[in-house]
C-alpha cells in the first residue's frame, strides 16, 4: 500500500518528542556524576574502591585527581566529566588496565548482536504466533500454542539457558558450550560467520524463548479485540481473502501496542542477556558487567550502566518514531 | 430464511423478492433483525443461516467460504452503518477504496488508483480528502467513502446498512439523492430505522418485527395507509414536517423468542390466536400484511346513514368507518349533523336507513354488549351526571347494567379508573356529588364512566368545549394515553380544527348532514381539497394567537 502524503510522523512532532529525551539524558548523565560524589569518603574511594586506594601512590592519586578535577568546584568538575564523555572516556578500568571505553567497545558488539537478533526474532516470531492464534480462537491450533507458551513463560531465562546447554550442548554435542567464536579458527568470511552463529543458536533460544510468551500474549489479545470491530467486516464484505484480512487489517492493528511494548521490554531484556551470557560465557555486556561486579572495578561498571541506560534511550526513541510511521493517527494525539 | 445465533432465532421465515432495478427499504426498531438480514445475504453472518438467499439461482448458504469470497465486493456490496470504525484507522481512504478494487481484478497499480480516485470524486470528495485517513474526515465523508467502497466493482447488488444514521438534515438528503442516482438497475436494499429516508429512496418497503416481516408493499402506499398495527406505530413516532398528531409511541418493547405473532404483546387489537399461532404472510393486492386479523380492524362502520327529523335532513347518506387505535375527528359547524350522528350510532335516536356495524357485525337494536364497547362523552358534564348521583355511584352505573361482580369488585374497578383518569379514589372524593366538583373534575367523572367497561370505541361529542384551554389539553392528553395503551379508538366531534389538528389521525369535515371531505389530519390541513374547509382553515388562521 501507498505511503500517506503527508508524513507527518517526527516532521510535526520532532520538537517536543526530542525535547523530552534531551531531558531524560541530561538526568541520567547528572545522576551517573553525582552518585559517586554523594558516597561518603573521598570521591576518589567511590569511583574506584577501596581495594585500589590501598595499592595507589601519592603521585597516582594526585593524577587521577587532577583528571577528574577533584580539586575544582562542582560545575567544574561536571563541566570536565561531560567533556571526557564527549572524547569517548570514561575513565580508566582498575582491573583490566585499559580505558573503559576500550572494554566496552570489545563487548558491546556481541551484546548487540545477541540481544538485538533477540528482540526481532521473538517479537517477530510472538507476533506471528499471537495473529494465527488469535485468528483461530479455541480451535485446537490456538490452544496447543497458548498452552506452550503459557508452559515457557514460567521458567525463568537463565534456567531455559542451561536446559539448552545440558540438551544441545552437553548430551547431544550440537554446539558449543561457551564463548562467541572459536579461537584462532577465523579463515574467511564465511566460515566466520558460521562459526559465530553456531556460538549465537544456544543463547539466542534461550532469550527469544523466555521472551517471546509476552510479545505472543499481547498479539493474540489485540488480535481478538481487533477482529470484533467494525473495519474487519468491512474488509470481508470488500471480498478480501482470510490471510490478507489476518495481516493487512487485522494483523497491522494489533502491531501498535507490540511495538511499544517490544521498546519497554528492552531493559528486561538486557538484564536477561546478563543471566544468559554468563550461563553461555557469551563476552557481552552482561559477563563484562558481572566480572566488574565481581572485582568491583567501578569506572566499568559506571561506563557499562551508562551504556546499558543510553542504548534504552535510544531504542524508545527509535519506537516512538515507528509508531508514528504505523499510527498516522499518533500525530494528531497529544 | 431462517437465521439463528446459538439457537435462539433472531429471523424468521422471512421471504422476499426483488428483480433486477427494484429498491426495497427494511424498516423497524433497533433489535428488528434488519442488518442481520443484510449480513445474510452478504454470507456474513455468524449464526447459522438456513433457507435459501437465491442470487442469479445461486443458493448463498450453501456457497464455499472461497465461493462467496469472489462474490462479495463484486457482485454484492454493502454499506455499513458509519459507525467511526467501518474504515481500517490505519489507512487512507484511497487505499481502502483501492484495495476493494484489486481484491477482484488484476489491474496494475496506477490505473487502480485513477480508478479510486474517481469513484472517490464521483462520490463528492475532493482529492485531499481521498488521500487522509478516517480519523482526519467528517462523518458525512467517511459515509461517501463508504458508498465509494461498495460500488469499487459495480455490483448488481447493494445494500445499504443505515447509510444515513447519524448525518445532519442536509448531508442526508445529498447522500439519498446520491444513492439514487447510482441505484440505476442494480437491486438495491436499505436497511433503516428513518422512514423519511424510506420514503425518498425505495419504491417498496418491508416492515420487521422481532425477526419477521409484518408488512410490506410499495412505499407509498404503506406510509400513507399503514395496515399493520406495528406499521402504524412505527410511523405515528415518526416525526416529520407534516405531522399534526402529537408523537404517539408503541406501548412496551420488543421481546425475541415471543409465541404466536411477534407483536402481540404490544398490539392493542389482539385476540386469542395471536398469543398461539404466528399468523402467515399474506398478499392481498401486492400488500403482504402478516396479521391474524388482516391488519387494522375496522371498529366501527356506518353504511349510508341518514336520519331527517321532519324536514330538515340532519344526516344524509353517510358513510364513515373507525380504526382501531385512531383518532376521527368529525369536524364542523352547529348544526350540520354532527351530533345527531353521535346519537344515532349510539342508538339514542334510530336511524330512517343505514347500517352500522360493530368489529364486523351488524348492530340492531340498543344492546348491553353494544355498550361494553361503545360508550359517550358528552359535552355538559354538569348536565351528564346525574344530580342526584355521588361520584361513585355515577361511575359504577354501566357496571351495574352490564356486569355481574360483587359491591367491591366494582368499587375497586370505579377506584382504578378513577386512577386512570388522574382523580383520587378515596372515599371522600367517591361521596362528592356532581355539584361539588369542578368542569374540568366532572368531565373528568364522566370519562372515568366511559372508560369503566372498558370500551373499544369512545364518541366524544364536544367533550371538552365547555372547559378552559388547560383543562381541555390535559383531558386530550389523557384520553390519548389512554388510546395508546389500549388501542382506544375515538370519534371527536368538534367544532375546532385546530384540536382536531392535534390529536386526530384522519379528519372528516361535515356540512349538512354530508361529509364532503376526510382524509388523513395532515393532508386535510395542509391540503384541504374542499372550499369550506379552506375556509374553515381560514377563519382559525384568522385567529392565531
Amino acid at each position: 500500500m501507498r505511503r500517506a502524503l503527508t508524513f507527518c510522523g517526527v516532521l510535526q512532532m520532532k520538537k517536543g518528542f526530542l525535547f523530552n529525551y534531551l531531558i531524560a539524558l541530561v538526568i541520567i548523565l547528572t545522576l551517573n556524576f553525582i552518585l559517586p560524589r554523594l558516597m561518603p569518603g573521598d570521591p576518589l574511594q567511590a569511583i574506584y574502591g577501596c581495594e585500589a586506594m590501598i595499592v595507589m601512590t601519592p603521585e597516582l592519586k594526585a593524577e587521577l585527581t587532577r583528571r577528574f578535577s577533584l580539586d575544582m568546584s562542582l560545575d567544574r568538575q561536571f563541566q570536565s566529566y561531560i567533556a571526557s564523555l564527549l572524547r569517548g572516556d570514561f575513565g580508566h578500568s582498575y582491573f583490566y588496565n585499559v580505558p573503559v571505553s576500550k572494554v566496552i567497545l570489545g563487548c558491546f558488539p556481541w551484546t548487540i548482536l545477541l540481544v538485538g537478533l533477540a528482540l526481532f526474532i521473538s517479537t517477530g516470531l510472538g507476533v506471528l504466533a499471537g495473529v494465527e492464534s488469535g485468528y483461530r480462537r479455541g480451535l485446537p491450533p490456538d490452544r496447543f500454542l497458548l498452552g506452550l507458551f503459557m508452559g515457557l513463560s514460567g521458567l525463568p531465562d537463565f534456567f531455559i539457558g542451561i536446559l539448552l546447554l545440558l540438551v544441545f550442548g552437553v548430551s547431544l554435542g550440537l554446539v558449543p558450550l561457551a564463548g562467541a567464536v572459536t579461537p584462532y579458527s577465523g579463515q574467511g568470511t564465511a566460515a566466520i560467520v558460521l562459526d559465530v552463529l553456531h556460538h549465537l543458536a544456544l543463547p539466542l533460544a534461550a532469550l527469544v524463548l523466555s521472551r517471546i510468551t509476552a510479545i505472543y500474549l499481547l498479539t493474540r489479545n489485540t488480535m481478538i479485540t481487533t477482529l470484533g470491530e467494525n473495519f474487519i467486516i468491512t474488509a470481508r464484505a470488500k471480498g478480501c481473502a482470510n490471510h490478507v484480512i489476518r495481516y493487512r487489517h487485522a494483523g497491522r492493528n494489533s502491531l501498535l501496542p507490540v511495538v511499544t511494548a517490544a521498546g519497554l521490554q528492552l531493559s528486561h531484556l538486557i538484564t536477561g542477556a546478563l543471566f544468559v551470557e554468563i550461563v553461555f560465557s557469551y563476552p557481552g555486556l552482561g559477563t563484562l558487567l558481572y566480572n566488574s561486579l565481581l572485582t568491583r572495578d567501578y569506572p566499568l561498571l559506571q561506563g557499562i550502566l551508562l551504556l546499558a541506560t543510553l542504548t534504552v534511550l535510544t531504542v524508545n526513541f527509535l519506537v516512538d518514531i515507528i509508531y508514528s510511521k504505523i499510527d498516522p493517527r499518533i500525530c494528531y494525539a497529544h | 430464511m431462517t437465521v439463528s445465533y446459538n439457537g435462539l432465532p433472531v429471523l424468521n421465515d422471512i421471504n422476499l423478492t426483488l428483480k433486477k432495478g427494484e429498491s426495497l427499504s427494511i424498516i423497524g426498531e433497533s433489535g428488528a433483525g434488519k442488518t442481520t438480514l443484510g449480513l445474510s445475504i452478504m454470507g456474513l453472518v455468524e449464526g447459522s443461516c438456513s433457507g435459501e438467499i437465491l442470487f442469479n439461482g445461486i443458493n448463498i448458504p450453501g456457497l464455499q467460504e472461497e465461493e462467496l469470497r469472489r462474490l462479495r465486493g463484486r457482485e454484492m456490496a454493502m454499506v455499513f452503518q458509519n459507525m467511526g470504525d467501518a474504515l481500517h484507522p490505519l489507512y487512507t481512504v484511497l487505499d481502502q477504496v483501492v484495495e476493494a478494487i484489486s481484491v477482484h481484478s488484476r489491474a496494475d497499480g496506477a490505473s487502480l488508483y485513477k480508478k479510486a480516485l474517481d469513484l472517490l470524486i464521483s462520490t463528492g470528495l475532493d482529492e485531499k480528502t481521498a488521500n487522509s485517513y478516517p480519523h482526519q474526515i467528517s462523518g458525512g465523508q467517511k459515509q461517501r467513502a463508504m458508498i465509494a467502497m461498495a460500488m469499487a466493482n459495480n455490483p448488481g447488488v447493494l445494500i445499504l446498512d443505515e447509510p444515513t444514521a447519524s448525518l445532519d438534515a442536509g448531508t442526508k438528503a445529498e447522500i439519498i439523492a446520491m444513492l439514487k442516482n447510482m441505484a440505476g438497475d442494480r437491486i438495491t436494499l436499505m436497511i433503516t430505522h428513518d422512514i423519511s429516508s424510506a420514503a425518498i429512496f425505495s419504491e417498496k418497503v418491508a416492515v420487521l418485527y422481532g425477526g419477521r416481516l409484518v408488512e410490506s408493499g410499495r412505499t407509498e402506499e404503506v406510509f400513507s395507509n399503514p395496515r399493520h398495527p406495528y406499521t402504524r406505530g412505527l410511523i405515528r413516532s415518526y416525526p416529520d414536517l407534516s405531522t399534526t398528531k402529537d408523537l404517539q409511541g408503541i406501548p412496551g418493547r420488543m421481546n425475541h423468542g415471543v409465541t404466536g405473532c411477534p407483536f402481540h404483546p404490544r398490539c392493542t387489537q389482539r385476540i386469542e390466536i395471536c398469543c398461539r399461532e404466528t399468523p402467515k404472510p399474506e398478499n392481498v393486492n401486492g400488500r403482504v400484511i402478516a396479521c391474524h386479523r388482516g391488519g387494522i380492524v375496522p371498529v366501527l362502520e356506518i353504511r349510508n346513514l341518514s336520519k331527517s327529523f321532519n324536514t330538515v335532513k340532519a344526516v344524509q347518506n353517510l358513510d364513515l368507518t373507525l380504526y382501531e387505535g385512531e383518532t376521527l375527528s368529525l369536524v364542523g359547524e352547529s348544526g350540520s349533523g354532527k351530533t345527531t350522528l353521535a346519537r344515532t350510532v349510539m342508538g339514542l335516536l334510530n336511524q330512517d336507513k343505514g347500517e352500522i356495524f360493530l368489529e364486523g357485525e351488524r348492530v340492531s337494536g340498543k344492546t348491553a354488549k353494544f355498550y361494553q364497547r361503545v360508550q359517550m362523552v358528552f359535552q355538559n358534564p354538569m348536565e351528564s351526571i346525574s344530580h342526584r348521583m355521588n361520584v361513585l355511584q355515577a361511575v359504577r352505573e354501566p357496571l351495574d347494567v352490564n356486569r355481574n361482580e360483587g359491591q367491591d369488585a366494582r368499587k375497586e374497578l370505579v377506584r382504578r379508573v378513577l386512577d386512570e383518569v388522574e382523580l383520587p379514589g378515596d372515599d371522600t372524593f367517591l361521596n362528592k356529588y356532581p355539584h361539588h366538583l369542578s368542569g374540568g373534575e366532572a368531565q373528568r367523572v364522566a370519562i372515568a364512566r366511559a372508560l369503566v367497561l372498558d370500551p373499544k370505541i369512545i364518541i366524544a361529542d364536544e367533550a371538552t368545549s365547555a372547559l378552559d384551554a388547560s383543562v381541555q389539553a390535559k383531558i386530550l392528553r389523557l384520553l390519548m394515553s389512554i388510546q395508546e395503551k389500549r388501542g382506544l379508538a375515538i370519534i371527536l366531534i368538534t367544532h375546532d380544527i385546530a384540536l382536531a389538528r392535534k390529536v386526530s389521525d384522519r379528519m372528516a369535515v361535515m356540512i349538512n348532514g354530508v361529509i364532503i371531505e376526510e382524509g388523513p389530519s395532515a393532508r386535510v390541513i395542509n391540503n384541504p381539497e374542499h372550499d369550506y374547509t379552506r375556509n374553515l382553515i381560514g377563519y382559525t388562521r384568522n385567529g392565531k394567537i
